[in-house]
């Protein structure tokens, strides 16, 4: 983005300065917009043509969970009149278990494969995990921003990501204006992403059972989703050390939105224990009892509401945001996340930063099927659906090197905790630990140079 | 949603109802324009915990669009 060297060529030095200010904040205003992949304004001073942003991420949950090791770049060329290109890349490495939905049983489970090409084995008492999840994702987005008038700030972006089994395509736009004598910004963006889904062994019949190795009776291909955001913002400067910002945002999803590896396992109505398969086992293998793929609504409409305050207090600056989400899947969240950048000299920060998450669970959300009831339309066990809190710490250190390029480290502990509603759980199902708690460390490293 | 779409506008009419009276001159600026005032202050971490969160969690967006493009939710 352009932003920083935003002045008009023919102004005075001094008015040049204010307007290169202005746009930083209008400039600002439409990353916020714009969301991932969008580069924040560079020094004004130095006007380099290039802008280079790299970081390399480890992210690792404990419990031989997902584990990821992420490489991001932003590169972004400047070019006269305030117009600037942004490339973005990412590759994650991909590795680890995930939950897969069944629960937890007094006696080993076994279970078939997404691939149905073989089955693996879980011990009595140990929470159901599928440990064939193993990817590389690689993600390429394109950003394009020029001004539009005098106070007007345009920006067109495209997105673009495939992992073995997903394949994602998107553009966005989005307009900033400023009003106010430039202490106002309003924006509006919109994003369309058209994504398809290429389960391994193809997308299962929802809720139709997990079949024995072998068997892709059930399998269905290729699936697709179409996703729509709608953002509108206000960035309002409210004195010279406040700044905040206002967002509603909307979101439709239609198509394919279950998780198509992810079962629930079908229960006696008194035991609450899943059911044994009801044929002798295979020699190739199969499930030990009965478990049903999930299924989910194949519409989504979310509405979020978030506000960010930026607060400079004698060179520390808080930055504290809030976002409300609700969707007709029912689930409502709230988000809290605090920064608090602390200058140590001249050249390097410590910023420590607290987010507390909350959401309820959808409407659909099953801890399990119970076999003496009619199924319902809908049900996933999915743990991101249900009722769960999440803390997020951590802290970040910054630095300038000696070529003035910027550094930064930060470690965070990331933790969820969730609970199942009571009247969910059947019979044995009450004493157990049935929801998967997660904990994980995430660690960052950048570093930033213009040229 | 139809109390959200209310509560939205009306957010929005009274921020920008106080808007001409709030501000700073362009001779104010100063602060304001310090890389660490900006909104998003570090493009790649906001990526990078948009990315987490929209994978762990089933919200997404916010501060910008609702993440995605990815198979991992």
């Amino acid at each position: 983005m352009a932003a920083a060297d935003a002045g008009v060529t023919d102004m005075s030095k001094s008015s040049r300065k204010n307007d290169r200010s202005v746009s930083v904040t209008l400039a600002a205003a439409t990353c916020a917009l714009l969301g991932t992949g969008v580069p924040a304004p560079v020094d004004a001073q130095e006007e380099p043509k290039w802008d280079f942003n790299t970081s390399l991420l480890y992210y690792g949950e404990d419990g031989d969970r997902v584990q990821d090791a992420s490489l991001k770049s932003i590169i972004r060329r400047l070019f006269a009149d305030d117009k600037s290109l942004s490339i973005g890349f990412t590759v994650d490495a991909l590795t680890g278990a995930t939950p897969s939905g069944a629960i937890r049983q007094d006696t080993a489970q076994t279970f078939t494969r997404p691939s149905g090409n073989s089955a693996y084995s879980v011990p009595a008492g140990d929470l159901p995990l599928d440990d064939t999840f193993r990817d590389t994702r690689v993600a390429l987005t394109a950003n394009w921003q020029q001004p539009a008038g005098e106070k007007g700030l345009l920006s067109i972006g495209m997105s673009t990501s495939k992992e073995y089994d997903y394949f994602h395509l998107g553009l966005n736009a989005n307009y900033a204006h400023a009003f106010n004598n430039r202490n106002t910004t309003l924006s509006a963006g919109i994003a369309m992403a058209s994504d398809s889904i290429e389960p391994v062994g193809g997308a299962p019949t929802p809720l139709s059972a997990m079949l024995d190795v072998g068997d892709v009776s059930n399998r269905n291909g290729d699936q697709d989703k179409d996703v729509m955001d709608v953002v509108f913002g206000v960035s309002q400067v409210i004195s010279r050390d406040l700044v905040m910002q206002v967002n509603y945002s909307y979101s439709y999803s239609d198509g394919y939105l279950n998780n198509p590896y992810k079962v629930l396992s079908l229960v006696d109505g008194d035991t609450g224990d899943t059911l044994p398969r009801t044929t002798p086992l295979p020699p190739d293998g199969g499930p030990s009892g009965q478990f049903l793929f999930e299924n989910r609504p194949d519409e989504r409409t979310q509405h979020s509401l978030y506000t960010q305050a930026k607060y400079n207090m004698d060179g520390k600056v808080l930055d504290l945001s809030y976002r409300y989400m609700t969707d007709d899947w029912e689930i409502d969240s709230h988000t809290v996340d605090v920064r608090y950048r602390w200058p140590i000299g001249s050249r390097s920060y410590l910023e420590p930063h607290v987010r507390f998450y909350t959401q309820s669970e959808a409407e659909f959300y099953r801890l399990s099927l119970d076999s003496s009831q009619e199924l319902p339309a809908f049900a996933s066990s999915d743990y991101r659906l249900g009722n769960f809190d999440a803390i997020t710490a951590g802290l970040k250190y910054g630095w300038k090197t000696r070529s003035g390029n910027d550094m930064s480290l930060r470690v965070e502990w990331y933790t969820q905790s969730g609970t199942v509603p009571g009247d969910q759980l059947i019979g044995n199902q009450t004493g157990r630990d049935n929801y998967p708690d997660l904990n994980a460390l995430i660690v960052q490293f950048s570093y930033r140079f213009s040229r | 949603m139809m109390k959200m779409r209310i509560l939205s506008a009306v957010l929005l009419l009274a921020v920008c109802a106080g808007c001409s009276s709030m501000g700073v001159e362009p001779w104010e600026r100063d602060v304001l324009a310090r890389e660490d005032m900006q909104l998003i202050t570090d493009p790649l971490e906001a990526a990078t915990d948009d990315h987490i969160y929209f994978s762990k969690e089933a919200s997404s967006g916010g501060r910008g669009f609702g993440g995605g493009g990815c198979g991992c939710n």
